[in-house]
């Protein structure tokens, strides 16, 4: 069925659908305003207006009033038409590596999922492996992370999914009572979490990071040293939310028999594995590999884009199978957040803003990274990862500069941290994916979130000042 | 015996009383009223279809059999003096407005069907059932009042789209309905029909300004609730018809077995949830059951938000309650004072259901109580186009405010 009635006295849907009207009252108001107001000394008219679209694009990203797309596409246009820059540089804004990359990425995801390889691995390894209620578990985390190291976290949520609830179903799991059905969901969800941050793959943050890294300095990030630095966080974060998990909710089932005949059914309907998957397999191993090794040289979107021809060249996906896959809106967002980023910069906004904020005081690199991170970690829980790196990207290249840190150190600091929502449903479309299953609730998650959160900051910055110095990374 | 014509001046000065009466009774009519073309013989259709439809003093409308059998030995005569129309009982004259007959009664569909096939009115809205189903005859359950023809279950007529639509544009031209409403018998779909009859209200909604009342059978889920009123439906009626268990189980077998008791009151209680205040009633049928168990009906009926409407037994020919005998005005009388005062003490409207004709409608209890001298309580928009827009208007609102669809959550 398609709808919901709002069954709340009158009055309050009035009232609630009242204030939609009345909120873009407000911002057009505070838009004009600061649109019209005369500069403070230091920062340039330009700057200025940089800072009011600025300031209504955080407030659209954060209440959500308008799709994020769509408030990026805001930006896009006001930029120019504000003559923070010319129409020609803004647009061409847009057609950034990291734009591109993205996209890249989005399809090979989707040919991944299309040939039925991603399904074909899941089931094989919890058959394999998730013959115990313990170990199908820890099956379902580190598949759900391995998987989101190379694909996005989001799709692999939605492809894990539909097999948990069969599991689920064939446990006879009590929703929202059965602590194994919690664990089964958030062991998911997680995972996908956790994994997600461990590569370029697992979500478009870190390009998008990259990419306004690049318009705002010319330094970028290449996929191999990212991982490199972020690989020992990963670890200790999955054996950190695996335990935290199996001790907030200790396994309720003695057997998961039910289970394992439900996923060798799936194995045995899969058939034998076919040319597309042959054929997406390889064309996937050899993009990772390029990525690794000549990602540097060759420029990551044009790898990822060369396999993309690559697969239509064998016919292993067709275009609307891609469309059904790739989301169109987040390509549209990113390209309005870099063209904000580098309006913010280009205008001398962010310059001001960090000299009339924190220039007087004397902070110091890792005491910046803690900032940055735990700012990112506690923005990412309401509002969107890519928002979060839109928001504070530009703020942190100008602290960086200003306190003579080293770039790629607050890139991954707030990078890293955006990705790592574990405690609300509306931080991640992996949450909203496990709660929407009925066998977990929100103060469930937030039980569980709300710690592993707090661990996931810890560690983090742990990494940061005893690992990062031994691979280069340091203090400036 | 003195008494006894009291009570019948009684019955002649109330338009309560007099209302009951004659449904129960029918009317005589002078056959100079024939002759002067004020009346014209009935639709070639039995029932309340081939009625009268007259308004008593107080605007008080009526539908009264003149062509059935009980109809010929009634007390009361329809007859006109010098351009006005009476109804007598040999000793008191009351007079009464004629319902001109629809003038889009004598026309057919663009497909040639006439136009009193598919819709009739009854005060002011016009009653449609697109599709003629009521699977309890396939079933063998039907309900024991019930004598409709339709014994196997099968589709009787469906009308096309357009064919109610015609129907419905010569009536609102006309300015003879405010509202459909829409009926249909039992389909075994979890829908309780909705999928069915979606695309006519749908459609009516897209062309006219108009208000739709729906009366079915519950469907099995609620969410089914909410997409009625989504599609446009403004009034839900799902008749429980009996409230005492035992006597629901054996009058209305189908309901029982296949719906149950419990679907219904459950199923009522959402619905006056979902629709607006006083738009959700069900119809409790007086004299097939105990006064008390009646009474218990509209307090439990009122308790969930639900109007209680109180037709009147009357057995059909044909059905399973051929020879039972109807209640008298003096039984019924008091249970609709009963069922006003419950509804105006717990504040529910009775707005909804009135200018009906074919039953008693709650204000009308009014007449029976002591309320009688203090006229209608609705103030109300003298212009009906207007007021039916004005309705129209609110109940668009409403919907537009507390629709919403599944994604934009």
């Amino acid at each position: 069925m398609a709808v919901v009635i709002d069954r709340r006295p009158l009055w309050i849907i009035i009232l609630t659908k009242g204030f939609r009207p009345l909120f873009f009252i407000i911002l057009t108001i505070l838009f004009w305003y600061m649109m019209t107001s005369t500069p403070p000394q230091g920062l340039t008219k330009e700057g200025l207006r940089a800072m009011a679209i600025f300031s209504v694009t955080l407030l659209l990203w954060v209440s959500h009033a308008l799709p994020l797309a769509i408030t990026s596409i805001f930006a896009m246009i006001a930029v120019p038409l504000a003559g923070v820059l010319d129409t020609r540089e803004a647009y061409s804004l847009f057609g950034n590596e990291a734009v591109f990359f993205i996209l890249g990425a989005f399809i090979l995801a989707a040919a991944v999922m299309h040939s039925g390889l991603s399904s074909r691995i899941a089931f094989r390894i919890l058959e394999r492996f998730g013959r115990t209620p313990g170990r199908l578990l820890l099956t379902i985390f580190l598949l759900a992370a391995f998987l989101s190291f190379f694909m996005s976290e989001h799709a692999v949520a939605a492809m894990l999914f539909p097999i948990a609830l069969e599991i689920a179903k064939a446990l006879d799991l009590k929703p929202a009572r059965s602590n194994y059905g919690k664990l089964l969901f958030l062991s998911l969800a997680w995972g996908c979490i956790i994994g997600g941050v461990a590569t370029f793959l697992g979500g478009a943050r870190v390009p998008l990071a990259s990419g306004i890294l690049k318009e705002l300095t010319g330094e970028g990030i290449d996929f191999l040293g990212y991982t490199i630095a972020v690989i020992p966080t990963v670890a200790v974060m999955l054996f950190v939310g695996f335990y935290t998990l199996k001790r907030i909710f200790p396994i309720d089932v003695e057997s998961t028999e039910e289970a394992t005949m439900v996923l060798s059914r799936k194995n045995r309907n899969m058939g034998k594995m076919g040319y597309g998957e042959y054929i997406t397999g390889l064309t996937l191993l050899i993009t990772v590999l390029m990525w690794i090794w000549m990602g540097k040289r060759l420029g990551l979107a044009n790898i990822a884009l060369g396999s993309v021809v690559v697969l239509f060249l064998f016919r292993v996906v067709r275009w609307k199978d891609v469309e059904e896959y790739v989301n169109w809106g987040i390509i549209l967002m990113y390209g309005g957040a870099i063209t904000l980023g580098t309006a913010l910069e280009r205008s001398g906004a962010v310059e001001w803003m960090v000299k009339s904020s924190l220039g007087h005081m004397t902070i110091g690199a890792w005491s910046l990274i803690a900032l940055l991170s735990l700012l990112s970690l506690l923005l990412t829980e309401g509002m969107s990862n890519a928002a979060v790196i839109a928001v504070l990207m530009p703020l942190a290249v100008g602290l960086a500069k200003e306190f003579q840190v080293d770039l790629k150190a607050v890139t991954y600091a707030i990078a890293v941290p955006a990705g790592l929502a574990f405690s609300l449903p509306m931080a991640t479309p992996a949450n909203a994916i496990v709660v929407s299953s009925g066998y977990l609730k929100v103060k469930d998650m937030i039980k569980a979130g709300v710690l592993v959160s707090l661990s996931a900051w810890v560690v983090f910055n742990f990494m940061a000042r005893v690992y990062w110095p031994f691979i280069g990374i340091g203090a400036g | 015996m003195a008494k006894g014509l009291l009570v019948e001046d009684d019955y002649m000065l109330n338009p309560g009383y007099l209302k009951l009466e004659l449904m129960l009774k029918g009317v005589r009519v002078d056959r100079s009223l024939f002759e002067k073309g004020l009346i014209r013989e009935g639709l070639p259709r039995e029932g309340i279809l081939g009625n009268l439809d007259l308004i008593l003093p107080e605007e008080t409308w009526v539908n009264v059999s003149f062509q059935e059998e009980r109809a010929r030995s009634s007390p009361y005569l329809l007859l006109e003096r010098a351009g006005r129309v009476y109804i007598t009982n040999g000793k008191r004259d009351v007079e009464v407005r004629l319902v001109p007959r629809p003038a889009f009664y004598d026309k057919r569909t663009s497909t040639g069907i006439p136009l009193y096939n598919i819709g009739v009115v009854h005060g002011n809205y016009i009653a449609i059932s697109p599709v003629k189903r009521c699977e309890f005859f396939k079933y063998q359950v039907e309900c024991k009042y019930c004598s409709q023809e339709d014994e196997d279950g099968r589709d009787l007529s469906l009308y096309s789209i357009d064919e109610v639509l015609e129907t419905v544009e010569a009536a609102y031209e006309e300015g003879k309905a405010h509202i459909v409403y829409i009926t249909m018998g039992f389909v075994s779909s979890p829908d309780g029909g909705i999928g069915i009859l979606r695309p006519y209200i749908e459609a009516i909604k897209k062309n006219f300004s108009i208000l739709i009342s729906l009366e079915a059978l519950p469907p099995k889920r609620n969410e089914w609730i909410d997409e009625a009123y989504a599609c446009g439906i403004d009034s839900v009626i799902y008749n429980l018809e009996v409230f005492d268990p035992e006597l629901f189980k054996r009058f209305c077998p189908g309901r029982a077995e296949l719906i149950g008791r419990d679907r219904y009151l459950e199923a009522l209680e959402y619905a006056a949830s979902v629709f607006p205040k006083g738009t959700v009633a069900s119809h409790l049928i007086v004299g097939l059951e105990p006064r008390e168990s009646t009474l218990k009906g509209i307090d439990y009926l009122t308790d969930i938000g639900v109007v209680p409407i109180l037709p009147i037994f009357k057995p059909i020919r044909g059905s399973q309650l051929e020879g039972m005998e109807p209640p008298s005005t003096d039984e019924v009388a008091p249970i609709y004072a009963y069922l006003y005062r419950t509804l105006k003490r717990k504040r529910i409207s009775m707005r909804w259901v009135k200018d009906m004709s074919i039953v008693t409608t709650p204000i009308e209890g009014r007449f029976f109580t002591e309320d009688r001298k203090k006229g209608s309580p609705f103030v109300t928009i003298s212009n009906p186009r207007l007021r039916a827009k004005a309705a129209w208007g609110l109940a668009t609102i409403r919907r537009r405010l507390r629709v919403r669809q599944r994604g934009d959550e």
